[in-house]
Parts: C-alpha cells; structure tokens; sequence
C-alpha cells in the first residue's frame, strides 16, 4: 500500500510533514524515533484507525495490528479472541497459539496469563488474520530483555513462514535490524521520515 | 442469617401491632393475610392474575431494555444524537407515569397493547441514561483493535461492546423490573379488567385489607424468586471473566 501524506495536525498544531511511504508483502520497514515524535499517529494513519489527515492512503493489503498494549477481549478466552478477531476457524486458532507457545492455554482468560503471554496471544491473534502487511506499535516495550528476545525471535519466524510484509514503529534501535527490517527515522518539527544512513 | 433474622423481626411487628390495634378489619394480623392467601391460592384466582401481571411486567421489561438499550448506545456513541435526543430525554425522564398512562389509553385505546407501551415509556428514559452512561465508557483501544481486524457490525456488538455494557445492562435490569411491577398495577387498575392490580382495585372499593395485602406479598414474591433464579445467576454469568481461576 501507498501513503501519501502531506501533514497531519492535532488542534492546529502540525504533528506529522510531508511524508511517502510504500509497503507491501515481503518489506519490512522499521520506523524509529523518540517517543512523543508521532510514530504512533503515522501507525495510526496507516493502519486506517486515523483518517483525519491531509494526503491519501491506497491499497487493498490486508492488514493486522499488534498494539502497544495486548488489546484482547479480556471476557473471551484466549482461542475465542483469536477466532474473534481475525475470522479463523479454531484449527487456525490453535495452531498459532502453538507457535507462540501457547499451547493448552486456550480455555484461560486473558487476565489468567502474564503479560508477556498476552503479548503472545495478540501476536498470534495478528498472524491468524493472514495480514499482507503486519503493523506493529512498540510490541516488545515493558517486556523483560530474555522475554523481548523470545517475541522478536517469534515474530520473526512468522513473518518468514508467512511472507508478510512489515510496518514497525519503535524507539530501540536494537529490533529492526533483528527483524532484518530497513529502518527510517522520524524526526523535526512537524516530524518527516529520513532513511537511515546504513 | 441477618436477612432471615430481620425478617422474622418484622413478622413479630406485625403480629404485635395488629394485636394492639385491635381492628381486623384495618390491620389484619400475619394469619389473617396468611389464610387470604392459601384461599386465592387454591382457587385458582392467584395464577391467573398473578400471571396476567406477570406476562404485562415480561414484555414491558423486554420492550423497555430493547429500545432503552439502543438509545442508551446510540446518545452515549455519537455527540450529536446526543444533543438532539438529550432534551427529549429530560422530558420523558421527568413526566409523571400516569400522564403517559392515561394518554396510552386515551390514544391507543383500552387494550393490552396500550397497557405494555404505557409501562415501556415510563421505563424507557430511566433505561437509557443507565446505558449511555456505560456506552461513553466503552474502551477505545478495543475499539481501534475491533475496527483494525475489520470485524463485523454484529460481532462487534457482541463481543466488544455488549460485554463491556453488561453491568450497566444488568444494574438496570435489576432496577428496572421493581419499577415496572408497581407501574404495571397502576395501570391494570385504570384500565384492565384481570391482574393483581385489577384485583386490588375490587378488593378497595370493599375495603379488604387482608386481601390487598395477600395480593401484594403474592406478588412481591414472585418478583424475588425472579431476581435470585434469573437476575442474579446472569449477572454473575456475565462477570465470570472477572475472576482469576475458574
């Protein structure tokens, strides 16, 4: 998908310049920049959540989001807020919980599990969506460095089995390059991206 | 074992105030009301009215929780339905109950449908300021994530957004079915000719106090056993998720 932007404003106050932005199946893109800059809001406009912006946004990619915080349905259980979510039959369900290491958990409820399992769930909840392009808000923050680790090494699995593409907004300048990802840096004011200098 | 205790206690009251009252007839004492009871029990009498009551408070409740709910949602979504709806609401919030009940019977006409919709609209207002309440807290995260998988307008309701309404659905269930018991005597007793409210009225054009009070504490019964065997069972289905092991 393309995007589009020319800028973005909060209440007359410019967050985001000028920006283009091309993504698909198979490229991985990783967005860094401090926290406050508007890596959220550029997530947000590209995952279609924020459609209050001047530019355009195209493309017919199906998309899924791993957010910031697990964001699961915390009165269904683990398997039925894969399914839920992401339209797959339970099989599907299943199997990924599986692969995230989450096997006989599907019958607990999302406030049964730690915190880094409920990160796990959402990250299987994105993939069972079968997304052309894998949107992910600072998945791996307040994580514990040996549970980050895990994660990454997950995600990346997936997104090699599954050949998705990937949009990764972060302020550790450590993930992209282990996501093998090519990174942009969000910086100014009102923030416009820049290739990173490799 | 309070509950119980305080109960007898006001047994004991009772007994003793009609004793020193020394009036059967104005202040009938607990066996007087007692025998009342088993004597419409055992003709029949109770399980026709009682039901026909009961039938009237069911389908009012049913149509007041539907039409309160979907207002309730809809002014706790959208500002703007917000504002136009909101005056109207104050309104409604605010007009005696017997206003609307003579007018339901006026345009409507004498008939059952007229008695239903008149109880509904009394409860309706109430209904949906309990929801638009819980409708403006409804969580936004779980809204983009809802929106961000695409999922469905009815699988959205279902497992977004009614879940998180279901205390206040519930709070106003439970609030709402005693309320509408007591509107539903008033309006048997204006306009229909069975129910315990229909009864109730014959039984004070005779002055029959015994009478009056068998037919309410029938009743006030009857809506206890509804809200300790349905109300509250569903209420703790729905907060099932709320506990840390099953």
């Amino acid at each position: 998908m393309r995007i589009e932007l020319r800028g973005k404003s909060f209440a007359g106050r410019a967050v985001l310049g000028p920006i283009r932005l091309t993504i698909g199946r198979g490229r991985r893109v990783a967005v860094l920049g401090p926290s406050g800059i508007g890596k959220s809001t550029l997530l947000r406009i590209v995952a279609g959540l924020d459609r209050d912006f001047d530019g355009q946004a195209e493309g017919d990619d199906r998309l899924a989001v791993v957010f910031q915080e697990p964001t699961l349905l915390p009165w269904r259980r683990a398997l039925d807020n894969i399914t839920i979510a992401a339209g797959c039959d339970a099989a599907v369900g299943r199997d990924l919980m599986a692969q995230v290491g989450l096997a006989g958990r599907e019958d607990q409820f999302p406030r049964q599990m730690s915190l880094g399992q409920q990160r796990r769930l959402a990250l299987a909840r994105a993939f069972a969506a079968r997304p052309d392009i894998l949107l992910m808000d600072e998945p791996f923050a307040s994580l514990d460095p040996e549970t980050a680790t895990r994660m990454i090494r997950l995600a990346a699995g997936l997104l090699d089995r599954s050949g998705a593409g990937l949009f990764l907004v972060t302020h550790d300048a450590g993930e992209p390059a282990r996501l093998e990802a090519q990174v942009f840096r969000l910086s100014g004011h009102p923030a416009v991206l820049q290739r990173d200098r490799d | 074992m309070p509950g119980l205790l305080s109960l007898t206690a006001m047994l004991a009251l009772w007994f003793v105030l009609a004793l020193l009252s020394d009036n059967p007839r104005a202040v009938p004492g607990p066996g007087a009301v007692w025998s009342e009871l088993v004597a419409i029990a055992a003709s029949g009498e109770l399980w026709f009215h009682a039901g026909m009551t009961l039938f009237r408070v069911l389908a009012s409740f049913v149509l007041a929780m539907a039409v309160g709910l979907a207002l309730g949602l809809w002014m706790g979504r959208s500002r703007a339905a917000d504002h136009w709806l909101n005056p109207g609401l104050v309104i409604a919030l605010n007009l005696p109950a017997l206003v609307v009940i003579v007018l339901a019977y006026i345009w409507i006409g004498l008939n059952e449908v007229a008695a239903i919709v008149a109880v509904a609209l009394n409860k309706i207002p109430v209904v949906t300021v309990m929801l638009r309440e819980g409708a403006r807290a409804l969580r936004p995260d779980l809204d983009d994530m809802a929106q961000a998988f695409r999922m469905t307008a009815p699988a959205r309701l279902r497992h977004v957004v009614l879940p998180q309404l279901a205390p206040h659905v519930a709070a106003a269930a439970r609030a709402g079915i005693s309320l509408i018991w007591k509107i539903v005597l008033v309006v048997e007793l204006l306009g229909r000719s069975n129910g315990v409210g229909f009864k109730i009225y014959l039984l004070f054009s005779s002055f029959d106090v015994a009478g009056v009070l068998a037919w309410a504490l029938a009743f006030v019964a009857v809506m206890l056993a509804i809200d300790l065997a349905v109300l509250r069972p569903w209420e703790a289905r729905a907060n099932r998720w709320r506990r840390d092991a099953d």
